[in-house]
């Protein structure tokens, strides 16, 4: 059984065909990263995946871990096991990052069955991987996203997965608005992620990501289907010859 | 300066009740070098305040979150005089409205020719939950003097789905990530001794 199987997917939004016949399959523990240019679908599919309420899925089906993905609600998908990072994270003047949280992590125990976590186990959580992404005391303390920087935003976006241990990880444009800092940060925080068990969907514009993220397969997106998959080296074309000889 | 007064009024405890201030007006004068700040959270029914800034260097700010459901019809009428020079005003107004609720919500701030210097503010938004709410605003302002910094605005609308996405895809529910959401946009305007009564309306009404 595959882990997560997209077969023929079809998609719009606002009567515009976005995703057209779209298929792919990735199994546990693998790194996939999809490159394409602006507007080949790339966030849509994305937004699909996680289940945003605004993209119509005409035809075809996405399985996960054998269960329809698509009869699930959004917050079903996440406590599921998907995690999508956001190409621009949202902000939330007035709520709190530790109560935004913990909310989450104790939506997603409810959801399997578990109590949940009291005050000391969550502050213990959170401070262990706050640690490692050099999330900051005071970042914690402020409204979720608020005043922060790209880079910070990012950072807060891989910090979240981390928390949430999420099987399936979605990274929408990871690197765009990253310094060359920030970008090694949140790739070691990804990297220190990749288990057997989980598996991963890169979604970039560039090369430059996948020479700290490096996956086991690039597939090629132009006009909301994929025209070529191969290894690593795919990406070393396409910085070459650019996307022209797709289109 | 001295802090005059603070007032925290809430709609449902019998300060502005139902009906309570209909027809008549609550008038706040403001003394010069004076200051007055409140919180008003309004439940039902109409009301009427008018704030007079009746001498130099004085000031107020008011926050007032109204919140509306079933079928009921109110209004908020607000205005402010800048009776004199350099005085200061400032309404921030939230609504959440559910059901098929309506709110007339009327603004004016009134600054006369000699009165320079003078910065007033009127900022209302509101977020309807239910496709069968309904806000009329219109706030307004009147202007004579010609150095004075002044604004207004008014904004509805539902909740933000991309807001919404983003917090299920962190597997919070969408009632749960409703009420979060709100809690965001009152954050502005909220003092903490409406925090539980507004918990309350939002367990029956998100």
């Amino acid at each position: 059984m595959a882990f997560l199987e997209i077969k023929n997917l079809c998609a719009r939004v606002e009567n515009k065909e976005i995703l057209k016949d779209f298929s792919l399959t990735i199994n546990e523990g693998e790194v996939h990263a999809i490159m394409g240019p602006n507007g080949s679908g790339k966030s849509t599919l994305s937004n699909v995946i996680a289940g945003h309420p605004a993209y119509e899925i005409t035809a075809g089906s996405i399985t996960f871990k054998g269960k329809d993905l698509l009869a699930m609600r959004a917050d079903e998908r996440a406590n599921s096991g998907v995690f999508l990072a956001f190409q621009y994270p949202t902000e939330l003047p007035g709520v709190g990052t530790a109560l935004f949280f913990k909310t989450a992590i104790n939506a997603k125990r409810k959801f399997l069955g578990l109590p949940d976590l009291d005050a000391v186990q969550f502050m213990k959580r959170l401070k262990m991987r706050a640690t490692a992404l050099g999330i900051t005391d005071e970042m914690l303390k402020r409204p979720v996203n608020v005043g922060f920087s790209g880079g910070e935003k990012k950072k807060m976006e891989t910090f979240q997965m981390a928390f949430l241990e999420p099987d399936f990880c979605i990274l929408d444009e990871m690197d765009s608005g990253l310094d060359i800092d920030a970008l090694k940060v949140v790739s070691n925080g990804v990297n220190i992620m990749r288990e057997p068990h989980r598996s991963f969907l890169l979604i970039t514009h560039y090369q430059r990501l996948l020479d700290y993220i490096v996956p086991d397969f690039i597939h090629i997106m132009v006009n909301g289907k994929i025209v070529e998959s191969g290894d690593k080296t795919l990406a070393l074309h396409l910085e070459e010859k650019g996307y022209e000889n797709y289109k | 300066m001295k802090i005059i007064n603070n007032i925290s009024l809430m709609g449902y405890d019998g300060v502005l009740t139902e009906g309570h201030l209909s027809d008549e007006m609550t008038q706040i004068v403001v003394p010069e070098n004076s200051s007055f700040s409140g919180n008003i959270l309004h439940v039902s029914g109409d009301i009427h305040l008018k704030v007079i800034l009746d001498g130099e260097n004085s000031n107020f700010d008011i926050r007032i979150i109204y919140l509306s459901n079933k079928n009921s019809k109110n209004s908020i009428k607000v205005e402010v005089l800048h009776k004199h020079k350099n005085t200061t005003s400032s309404y921030i107004i939230r609504g959440i409205l559910a059901d098929s609720s309506e709110m007339v919500l009327d603004g004016i701030i009134r600054i006369p020719k000699d009165s320079q210097k003078c910065d007033g503010y009127l900022n209302h938004r509101a977020v309807l939950l239910s496709d069968n709410a309904k806000v009329k605003a219109t706030p307004e302002l009147e202007i004579y003097a010609d150095d004075v910094k002044c604004s207004h605005g008014s904004a509805v609308g539902a909740l933000d789905e991309n807001l919404l996405f983003y917090l299920m895809s962190r597997g919070i529910d969408a009632e749960e990530g409703k009420r979060l959401l709100l809690k965001s946009f009152l954050s502005d305007s909220l003092a903490d001794s409406f925090e539980m009564y507004i918990d309350e309306w939002m367990d029956k009404n998100v």
